[in-house]
């Protein structure tokens, strides 16, 4: 079977990061990632199945994969060479049409009893990301063993399938993982009333959870979002924000919104109690402990990574800096798992229409490419289409 | 003696005509045989002994006045308020009007004893003037003698403590001024006429009012029915404030006016082609013309921003009235009509604006697109008595590099209008409707109101309604040599030459249209028949 | 050489610019003079010398050049305005500058005056001349002429041509009535030289003003050109009288409202304005402008000629600050153990 692979490969490693620093998305090219003849993976254990992937997205964690940007922090966390892919919607050998909750927790690789956060449910939080039967890898699409969603075939623990409702299409079932992800940005800051919240950055995870803010979360009133290019503040205002600021006005538009003073360096006095960073970058964070109300939370649900800030405002207005990854039972919603609620989500949103455009995997570098410069390209999401695929 | 006005007919032997851009100009050669250039009358005489004039005028005032000092006595509060920075334009050479009569006043009110003394910078809602601002109007006479014991203020129409409501006019304005002056013996009011809008009662009943009070005539209905703002008779701006001048009278406040008028000497001595007829240019003025279009051309934009706001007018006192508001305002528009007037004959299906560094909102400051419209489309386009120089869907085509740039001390919240409000819709109705209010109660924008140089929250909204009637009137507006998208979030189309910028005008008014070029600064009024 | 026929005691004929070709020859005469005397071989003998007098036999009136007769017309020529001009702007302006640090204000009383005009002001020492003619503004600058005392500065040959050529000094007779010094004064006005003169005829012996004379409101009211009131704090400190010692310092001119005399005004009355214009200045300076106008308008205004008969240490005490010259002498630190 023909799959993109990622191979430990210090040199094109270093590529990747020189070429993606001149041009984002330049790494499909001279990257780590391959498109290679693959055999199909074994089955790890007895009820583990056979999936054949429909359509995988691309996701920003992968871009920063492709073009050399990851930190170090998920050396030990992950498997050499894997096929990357987590956002999948695929059938089983049986006829099931499943979309795969990647995260690889006890469970999963057969701990028993498993760690305390698995047994809790919140497998995302596994502290047995190395162990088991499986090797390290802390989702499909980063082990070498389970295979990911962009090849024609990959293998997973029942316990990871989620069923599509028949009447739906691949395109929408494929937004569920990444909606999940969004979901459970939103949910995570805490409840108020009659709150402002702030969404940095308009790509999938930023539109995902503006979706969410303005669906699930009727304590917030006022959704000011950051967002840059065209589609993406027509997409944010369709799916409820309602201020689009661009990047350099955002500190003016939530001084307006919420009323505060601003001060001469661009700080505000006072700000939103809910700042959601879809970012990552030094810059968003700034931006985000700057508008960030005395006591706020702010939410980084974009990958970081090594960034540089300054943590004055974090300590002088006792800002609360919380992660929120992946996916898990929400307490905001009754404690629904992050997946179910996505899957209402994007059924209630029409969140169809994120997807942009589907590459064949052959295009792989073109795909890369346009998911790299999406926004500005006027796309959202990218996938790669994997009905064609043959697999044998 | 000074030439009047002059309207020239270009043909073909015209030579390029002196185009204002911002921080520079252009020459600009027009279509012949459908062009016109209309030109300001020369300065009129100076007054030879202005202090003796000024002297002349407090002893033998107008109306039914007594003269000043019959009006002054010891023991009671004296108020003399005075206009802001924003007159005139550009700030003239040291000693301003201002200082001249302020100290004419002062000297009676100390040979008759009054110690009770208070100087008022008009303001309304303005900025706070800096020290040296407020040095260069009153002079540093006056300000080491008043400031440094808190006697001269500025006015504050935010100030819960400090305003009074005297009452409603009988179309239910509401009528509130400053404190201290209404509560005055007397107000000695000092102004600077520059342009026919300015004084009257127009000086205290908007310079010392409140927002309560200025949202009944600062507003788009008023605006688009003040047919033009320069033009009292036919002005419901002045109607309003004519309205509150009567009742601020009626309520026992009493008024003596100042007023001073000034020739339309604009520039020094060295910049004197900026006020000739172009076919009078001496060699002199030529070289003048290259040497600085040549350098401001390589000159950075901030650095050409602080050389032209450095320039002082040699505007020099043509005229000093006193008295009674309405007698004294009718003496002092007369005196502007006569330095300003300028017959015209007809509308054109064009017309084009130079629009120069400074208008009266950015005096040391910057012209942010905000203020280009204000200053095209609400200063030059009134500039009209009768009926607008271009006719009834027709197009302004103005010129200025309109930066997309804000004085973030002076105006806060135009970078808000123009971020927030511009970017959702540019229709004064709308505008006024979903936004003014929220601007105008901001806690932010009253707070650097109140203590720091900022104009008020709702100020942004007045330059826009003050454009109001020209947008209601026009066909289209093009701005020559601005940066696309901040003309584009005014919702006016840009061009890069005015060639350009007569080609896109025909797609509205049609091919060979008629032109007019305002040839202002100097200012003048155009009374087109 | 010929001299001018004068006639013996009597009045030189009142001079006037333009002057004749006679006079221009003649008007050299004074500056060779003493530039002679001074290359003079040292004494010798008569016939080398000229005779000594015989005291028996009654002197005839010398030729009166010297004093109140003096003739400075040959110092507003060409060659010593240019001479002038460059002292002034090379020498006197910078020395001043550095010596007396010159704070002007209230040129803007003046600015929209035109044609020539009397400067008068307060008196108190030696450089208030040279401090005056270095903040003086254009029209005026290098168009005015100073009165001296003729019995001061024009009593050799040397001074008179010294003080003529650098400051372009007039004689003034200060000491006794005559109307000879001041015609000419008028004369100078009148061809568009203003006059620059300090009223009080001296310097102040001890820090405050001395009662004013009516010359100046005189030449004013026969002019009908204004006056300008200047009030100069400061230079006492530089160099007192009876002093020869300059000590940096600052100075503070202020420039007043010009008095414009009109014909018939009484010189007296206009001398009493004058002195009040300065006294009011002096008020401005060390309250605020208001406050002056207020005393000026009450005539309230703190006199400039101080406490009258009191003691001298009582004078000198109210002068305060002002009066104080000695700095602390330096060194007065603990001492080293």
């Amino acid at each position: 079977m023909r799959a993109l692979k990622v191979e430990r490969s210090l040199a094109r490693f270093g590529a990747a990061r020189v070429a993606s620093g001149w041009r984002p998305g330049a790494g499909g090219k001279v990257g780590p990632l391959r498109l290679a003849e693959m055999d199909l993976p074994d089955l790890p254990g007895p009820d583990w199945v056979r999936l054949r992937p429909r359509l995988s997205g691309i996701c920003g964690s992968d871009l920063a994969t492709v073009d050399g940007r990851s930190s170090q922090w998920f050396e030990p966390i992950v498997t050499f060479p894997f096929v990357p892919g987590h956002e999948i919607v695929a059938d089983t050998e049986d006829g099931r049409r499943v979309v795969v909750e990647p995260v690889l927790g006890c469970v999963v690789r057969g701990i028993d009893p498993p760690c305390p956060a698995c047994a809790a449910g919140h497998a995302h939080r596994c502290e047995r990301l190395t162990g088991g039967h499986l090797s390290p890898g802390l989702q499909t699409g980063f082990c070498a063993e389970v295979g990911g969603g962009w090849s024609a075939a990959l293998v997973a623990h029942p316990a990871q399938l989620h069923d599509v409702p028949d009447d739906w299409s691949d395109e929408a079932a494929v937004l569920v993982e990444p909606t999940a992800c969004g979901v459970h940005g939103a949910l995570a800051g805490p409840p108020g009333d009659d709150q402002v919240a702030v969404v940095i950055g308009a790509g999938t995870l930023g539109l995902t959870v503006i979706a969410a803010l303005s669906r699930l979360r009727p304590d917030i009133t006022r959704i000011i979002a950051v967002a840059k290019h065209p589609v993406q503040k027509e997409m944010a205002t369709a799916l409820g924000a309602t201020t689009i600021a661009a990047p350099g006005e955002l500190r003016r538009a939530v001084r307006r919104a919420t009323g505060s003073w601003i001060l001469d360096s661009g700080q505000l006095t006072g700000g939103a109690p809910l700042v959601i960073d879809c970012v990552g970058s030094a810059d968003s964070l700034a931006d985000a402990l700057a508008v960030a109300a005395p006591g706020a939370t702010i939410v980084m649900v974009g990958m970081p990574g090594g960034v540089h800030v300054d943590l004055t405002p974090l300590w002088q207005r006792e800002i609360r800096l919380a992660g929120a990854y992946a996916y898990g039972p929400e307490p905001l919603a009754g404690g629904r798992h992050s997946f179910a609620v996505a899957t209402d989500l994007v059924a209630d949103a029409g969140l169809e229409r994120l997807l942009t455009i589907t590459y064949p995997l052959d295009r792989h570098a073109e795909a890369i490419a346009h998911a790299a410069t999406a926004g500005r390209r006027g796309a959202v999401k990218v996938a790669f289409d994997l009905r064609s695929e043959k697999r044998r | 003696m000074p030439r009047p006005g002059f309207v020239l007919e270009v043909d073909r032997s015209t030579p390029p005509i002196l185009t204002w851009h911002g921080e520079g100009f252009r020459l600009e050669r027009l279509p012949a045989e459908r062009s016109r250039v209309i030109y300001a009358p020369e300065p009129v005489a100076a007054l030879d002994d202005p202090d003796q004039a000024v002297q002349d005028a407090l002893l033998h005032p107008l109306g039914d006045s007594p003269p000043l000092p019959d009006l002054l006595r010891p023991g009671m509060r004296l108020t003399i308020a005075f206009d802001d920075i924003s007159l005139p334009l550009p700030p003239m050479q040291k000693p301003d009007n201002r200082q001249r009569v302020i100290e004419a006043v002062l000297e009676m009110a100390a040979a008759a004893g009054v110690d009770d003394v208070v100087l008022i910078c008009a303001l309304a809602l303005h900025r706070r003037m800096t020290e040296a601002e407020l040095r260069h109007a009153v002079g540093d006479r006056v300000y080491d003698s008043f400031a440094p014991h808190g006697l001269l203020l500025q006015h504050d129409a935010e100030d819960p403590d400090g305003l009074v409501h005297l009452g409603q006019t009988d179309k239910g304005e509401d009528v509130e001024i400053n404190k201290r002056a209404a509560e005055s013996d007397l107000i000695v009011y000092v102004n600077i006429n520059l342009v026919a809008m300015d004084g009257g009662h127009k000086s205290v009943a908007t310079g010392l009012a409140s927002y309560r009070s200025l949202r009944h005539h600062h507003n788009v209905k008023t605006m688009r029915h003040s047919r033009s703002f320069m033009d009292q008779e036919h002005s419901e701006l002045h109607s309003s404030n004519w309205r509150m001048g009567r009742l601020i009278a009626a309520a026992g406040v009493k008024v003596f006016q100042i007023e001073t008028t000034l020739n339309n000497d604009t520039f020094p001595k060295q910049m004197a082609f900026l006020q000739k007829r172009e076919w009078e240019w001496s060699g002199r003025d030529r070289a003048t013309y290259l040497a600085t279009s040549k350098s401001l051309s390589r000159t950075p934009p901030k650095l050409a921003r602080s050389i032209f706001q450095s320039i002082k007018a040699p505007h020099a006192m043509t005229g000093v009235y006193a008295g009674e508001v309405e007698a004294v305002h009718a003496a002092t528009t007369a005196a502007v009509y006569e330095q300003q007037l300028v017959s015209v004959e007809g509308q054109t299906d064009v017309a084009i604006f130079g629009l120069p560094h400074v208008c009266p909102y950015n005096v040391n400051s910057i012209m942010n697109p905000i203020l280009v419209m204000c200053m095209g489309l609400g200063y030059l386009f009134n500039l009209y008595r009768g009926k607008p120089i271009v006719r009834q869907g027709g197009v302004a085509i103005l010129s200025h590099p309109t930066p997309w740039a804000f004085h973030p001390v002076h105006h806060p919240s135009y970078i808000d209008f123009f971020e927030e409000v511009l970017s959702e819709t540019t229709d004064p109705i709308e505008i006024e409707k979903t936004y003014e209010e929220r601007f105008a109660t901001d806690e932010w924008y009253r707070h650097l109101y109140r203590t720091s140089h900022a104009y008020h929250g709702v100020h942004p909204f007045y330059m826009w309604y003050w454009g109001a009637h020209a947008l209601e009137h026009l066909g289209d507006v093009i701005i020559v040599g601005g940066d696309p998208a901040a003309v584009r979030r005014l919702g006016f189309s840009p061009a890069t030459t005015l060639t350009d910028a007569l080609e896109m005008a025909s797609d509205t008014v049609g091919r060979h249209p008629t032109i007019s070029h305002f040839h202002c600064p100097p200012i003048m009024l155009a009374d087109v028949s | 050489m010929a001299g001018v026929p004068r006639l013996p005691g009597g009045a030189p004929p009142e001079k006037r610019l333009p002057v004749s070709m006679e006079r221009v020859r003649t008007g050299t005469a004074p500056a060779l003079r003493a530039a002679r005397r001074l290359l003079k071989p040292p004494p010798s003998p008569f016939p080398y010398t000229s005779p000594t007098w015989p005291d028996s036999v009654p002197r005839e009136p010398a030729e009166r050049d010297l004093g109140v007769d003096y003739d400075t017309d040959w110092a507003r020529r060409y060659p010593a305005r240019v001479a002038r001009l460059l002292l002034t702007e090379v020498v006197a302006t910078p020395a001043m500058a550095a010596l007396a640090d010159p704070q002007v204000a209230g040129l803007d009383r003046i600015a929209h005056l035109d044609g020539p005009v009397v400067f008068a002001a307060n008196h108190a020492s030696h450089i208030d001349t040279p401090l005056l003619l270095s903040v003086l503004p254009e029209p005026w600058r290098h168009r005015t002429v100073v009165a001296g005392a003729a019995d001061y500065f024009f009593d050799t040959k040397l001074k008179a041509a010294a003080f003529a050529l650098s400051i372009n000094a007039i004689p003034i007779e200060r000491l006794r009535v005559s109307r000879t010094s001041a015609n000419r004064a008028a004369g100078l006005l009148q061809d568009g030289w203003s006059l620059l003169i300090f009223p009080e005829g001296g310097r102040s012996p001890d820090g405050w003003g001395q009662p004013h004379k009516a010359g100046p409101a005189w030449m004013a009211v026969r002019t009908g050109r204004p006056i300008v009131p200047i009030h100069i704090e400061g230079t006492r400190n530089i160099l007192p009288r009876h002093s020869g010692r300059i000590r940096p310092g600052t100075t503070h001119i202020s420039f007043g409202r010009p008095i414009r005399p009109v014909e018939g005004d009484d010189p007296r009355e206009v001398a009493a304005r004058l002195e009040a214009a300065i006294s009011a200045l002096a008020d401005e300076h060390t309250t605020d402008w208001w406050t002056a106008r207020k005393r000026a308008a009450a005539g309230t205004s703190p006199e400039l000629t101080g406490p009258g008969g009191a003691g001298a240490w009582r004078r000198t005490w109210a002068l305060g600050e002002r009066g104080r010259r000695s700095r602390r002498p330096a060194g007065g630190r603990w001492p080293k153990l």
